[in-house]
């Protein structure tokens, strides 16, 4: 056994080291743009003293893991620092912020390879965000400054919100319940009236015969009529006492549920707002990589950042790391012309890029990133799109600018080699638009009057439960979040047409690609078919097409769970459910399900017709995976299959529907397979239906028993093989 | 009687001595002595304690496929009934779907089906016994749960790898029951149990 105390606690350490470490460099990052700012001279000693400060905590955590490089490199900006401490310089030379740049990079690389595993990108709480190099000169005091400010580690605010988002279960559960007792209520109040009906029926019954009653016969069945009667009086009062209550208790259900939505909703409201951090601690990197960037691509550019203080969802702002970051390149990279050219189109050298961000009503942000670098030609665009094939070549002189710069973000545009000016930026933005679509967020790009480009985002400061479409596939139900679903309808199956071998259905006028859900996920279809076929039109990333389910469900609040560490990545699905029913329901991912259907479109051109008249069997199976094998076994043989958890379930399946064969485990609950089968050969209805018992009994003394209650066949589990199911039953049907 | 013979009173003395001394030298040694002592129990200590004879886990054992197999309980987050799942299209063949424990999604494997091992016989499967390592978690399928024995190291030999259709390096060994003790650190840490589509464009 390895020595898993150890291990862990190594582990934790270095775990907690890093995200200390992150926080260290991060801190002298931001100290680092305040002091390289103009307005900063006076503050060069307190600056310094901060930054020797962080440079000997770093040091001393690196130590206390083992980590001797990183040490060495803190001990030389100590070392540094602590000289420029002594003697404060009125101003530092470029040379010096170059130099202790190098050494941050140095301990950013060290970092990165030290052992431990990964830990999520450490966001450091609000109180120890440094102000980034926004606005400098008017040096707001840090929010560390109030003195009420506690510092949670994120794990232990993020096991509080899962322990809060459990309650939203309980809320919807609760609502389900209080739902069920109104039902059930209802449902004794018809029977209370159906029972009066049946009272007024036996007392008309009376009145008729006690006018002819005579002899014998007469008197006995006037006396069954009025036992009749008195059951009947006996259990109206009882039924009405318990409708009573029932009603009472659902009233009291449906009281106390809606005060437990109001606590959860409150609770989850306040909780949210704790989960809120200032963009300042997303973009305090960004001054550093915009200069490594401009100094990589010779280019002199000024980041200016505005609204840095305004609050967003944590897990927002660490999903908005890498699309900002890549928006940020880009700008560098393609917006920001040369020195030299800027100074031919009689612009500064210096470019500039600008953050801005301001808050929108409705709980959502906008944050605008724009360069004034030389824009982009939505002609080119559209021509460039138009080779790919993306429009029409006739659009090209018609398409708008709008739509033009749109199709920017269609993935592949970048591919094209005739876009050299644009290279690198098509592919990127389509995963940018992805990301941001991801957070309920919208991107556009914009050409504003006075030149360079302008990506506006918006998004929803909160992160929240969505609201989401159930529809059904077969026995599988789904979730479909709402923001995608377009519409829900149902049309004509005759309506469908076959453009090249593919289904597409009209809207609006336009023709939409129709894929069946069952098939883009691999299930098997369903063959019901009543001519009209429910549909539910999705769109995302510009794309639209129409999925074909079995049934619409409804539309419902939905809270999004991960599917847990060992399904990392689960291809068109992002997350899982709890329905107020305690049922789990996987969320479809539609940006993958939009890439998975048209390969599943191109293979289900051609459906495998049903055969005409298909043998019903009844599978009667404790075991829920035992159950689901040999359904999923007798299905793909071509055999309808209803399932029964035990005997009691199997024979209300037997009296409702009808069944050519009974398969049946034999120790079940309630009632086993050797009852199931005598019950099954002492009903008249049912009693030539052949049985098979599949069983984990193996005796002849089991044998015997299965034969003398009457089963046709008996197959033992331990050697089960499907051949041998098959051949019984064709053997029986 | 006879007279008892006269006492020695100045061996007695030397004796108390000579033990007071040993005594002192024991408690309070020079320092010299008292070094080297010191090292060589830290020594002592330093030294991975071999298995003891007595040593051993607390091994919960169940069946699948009609095998015995083991399983540490350091390594066992808990151990419920499947009554229900939900299947998760797309997913490779080894994992059942997912459940809602506790206000967790737990996805389900099936480990004959990691393993490969043959596909015969209809069993149960209706046991889920929820393994973590406090990053990695995941329930595996089992047909009954036998209840939890402490296992010695002694008892675990290593096992032939034809006896079991699981590879050699999943296992810690097999005890003299033929009982299987799987190694579910190496499971929680396989990166091939993780599942990671790739989504392509």
């Amino acid at each position: 056994m390895p020595n898993i105390d150890d291990e862990h606690l190594l582990q934790r350490l270095l775990g907690i080291f890093r995200i200390e470490a992150a926080e260290h460099l991060k801190a002298m990052a931001g100290l680092l743009s305040t002091l390289e700012a103009p307005a900063a001279a006076s503050d060069i000693p307190a600056l310094i003293e901060a930054l020797f400060r962080e440079a000997h905590s770093l040091k001393g955590a690196a130590r206390s893991v083992n980590l001797s490089q990183i040490e060495a490199v803190c001990k030389g900006l100590e070392d540094e620092l602590s000289g420029l401490k002594r003697r404060p310089p009125a101003s530092l030379p470029p040379a010096w912020f170059k130099a202790i740049y190098r050494s941050l990079d140095t301990l950013d690389t060290l970092l990165a390879d030290s052992p431990g595993e990964p830990t999520p990108t450490p966001t450091p709480p609000p109180a120890a965000a440094p102000s980034p190099a926004a606005k400098p000169e008017k040096a707001p005091p840090p929010p560390s400054a109030s003195g009420d400010t506690v510092r949670i580690s994120s794990s232990r605010l993020a096991a509080l919100l899962v322990e809060a988002e459990a309650l939203l279960a309980f809320k919807f559960g609760t609502s389900h319940v209080a739902d069920e007792l109104h039902a059930v209520a209802d449902e004794v109040a018809r029977r209370r009236k159906a029972m009066a009906r049946a009272a007024r029926e036996a007392r008309a019954l009376r009145r008729r015969h006690g006018r002819r009653a005579a002899g014998d016969a007469g008197a006995r069945t006037a006396s069954t009529i009025e036992k009749l009667l008195d059951i009947v009086d006996h259990d109206d009062p009882l039924l009405k006492t318990l409708g009573d209550r029932l009603s009472a208790l659902a009233q009291r259900a449906e009281r106390e549920s809606r005060a437990l939505a109001g606590s959860v909703d409150t609770l989850q409201a306040e909780l949210r707002i704790a989960l809120m951090l200032p963009f300042a601690s997303l973009l305090e990197v960004m001054p550093k990589l915009v200069r490594d960037l401009a100094r990589d691509s010779g280019k002199d550019i000024e980041l200016r950042i505005d609204g840095a203080e305004l609050e967003i969802d944590r897990r927002i702002l660490e999903q908005l790391k890498d699309p900002l970051i890549h928006l940020v390149r880009n700008a560098v990279d393609h917006g920001i012309e040369s020195p030299a050219e800027r100074h031919r189109a009689g612009k500064a050298s210096r470019g500039r890029i600008a953050i801005d961000i301001q808050p929108l009503e409705g709980s959502r942000v906008e944050l605008l990133v724009a360069d004034d670098g030389a824009g982009i030609d939505p002609a080119q665009i559209a021509n460039s799109a138009a080779k790919l094939g993306l429009i029409a070549p006739e659009e090209v002189a018609t398409v708008s600018h709008q739509a033009a710069l749109s199709l920017m973000f269609a993935s592949g545009l970048s591919t094209s080699p005739i876009l050299t000016n644009l290279s690198g930026r098509g592919l990127g933005l389509a995963i940018v638009r992805e990301k941001v679509e991801k957070l309920s967020g919208s991107i556009v790009a914009e050409l504003p009057d006075g030149g360079g480009t302008r990506f506006r985002i918006v998004l929803p400061s909160m992160l929240a439960t969505f609201r989401g479409v159930l529809v059904g596939v077969g026995e599988q139900q789904f979730v479909l979040p709402s923001r995608n679903v377009e519409r829900v309808q149902r049309v004509a199956v005759d309506s469908i047409k076959t453009v090249e071998n593919r289904e597409a259905i009209e809207i609006d006028g336009l023709a939409v690609a129709l894929v069946r859900l069952a098939d883009v996920l691999g299930l098997p279809a369903d063959t019901a078919d009543d001519g009209r076929l429910p549909l539910v039109v999705l769109s995302a990333a510009g794309q639209r097409i129409a999925f074909a389910v079995d049934a619409v469900l409804g539309d419902q609040e939905v809270l999004v769970k991960g599917l847990g560490p060992q399904l990392r990545r689960v291809a068109n699905f992002s997350g899982a459910t709890v329905l107020g029913s305690g049922r789990l329901v996987p969320i479809i991912d539609v940006a993958d399900l939009m890439k998975s259907a048209p390969r599943a479109a191109a293979k289900s051109s051609t459906p495998s017709a049903p055969p005409p008249r298909q043998h019903s069997l009844l599978v009667v199976e404790d075991s829920i995976t035992a159950r689901i094998l040999l359904k999923s076994i007798l299905e793909s043989a071509g055999y309808r299959v209803d399932t029964a958890v035990d005997g009691i379930d199997a024979l209300t399946a037997l009296r409702t529907g009808a069944y050519d064969l009974v398969v049946s485990d034999v120790e079940m609950p309630r009632m086993d397979g050797f009852s199931l089968t005598e019950s099954i050969r002492q009903d008249k209805k049912l009693a030539d239906t052949p049985v098979i018992l599949v069983t984990a009994l193996e005796s002849r003394e089991d044998r015997e028993r299965g034969v003398e209650a009457g089963a046709n066949a008996y197959i033992v589990k331990s050697s089960f093989d499907q051949s041998d199911l098959f051949e019984a039953i064709r053997r029986l049907i | 009687m006879t007279r008892p013979d006269p006492i020695d009173w100045d061996a007695v003395k030397q004796r108390i001595e000579a033990a007071g001394q040993r005594l002192e030298e024991e408690f309070a040694p020079p320092a010299d002595k008292r070094r080297a002592l010191l090292e060589a129990r830290a020594r002592a200590l330093a030294v991975a304690p071999a298995p003891a004879p007595g040593a051993g886990f607390d091994a919960l054992e169940f069946t699948l496929a009609r095998e015995h197999y083991a399983i540490d309980t350091v390594w066992v987050r808990e151990v419920y009934p499947l009554r229900e799942f939900t299947q998760l299209p797309g997913t490779p063949a080894f994992v059942l779907g997912i459940v809602h424990v506790r206000g967790r999604v737990v996805s389900v494997l099936d480990l004959k089906r990691f393993f490969d091992m043959p596909q015969i016989g209809l069993s149960d499967l209706n046991k889920v016994i929820v393994l973590s390592n406090g990053t990695m978690e995941f329930g595996i399928l089992a047909d009954t749960i036998v209840g939890v024995r402490r296992l010695l190291h002694a008892e675990v030999q290593e096992a032939l790898p034809t006896l079991t259709g699981i590879r050699a390096d999943y296992l810690l060994g097999i005890t003299s029951r033929r009982e299987v003790v799987l190694d579910a650190h190496k499971l929680l840490s396989d990166p091939a149990i993780v599942v990671c589509a790739d989504v392509g464009d």
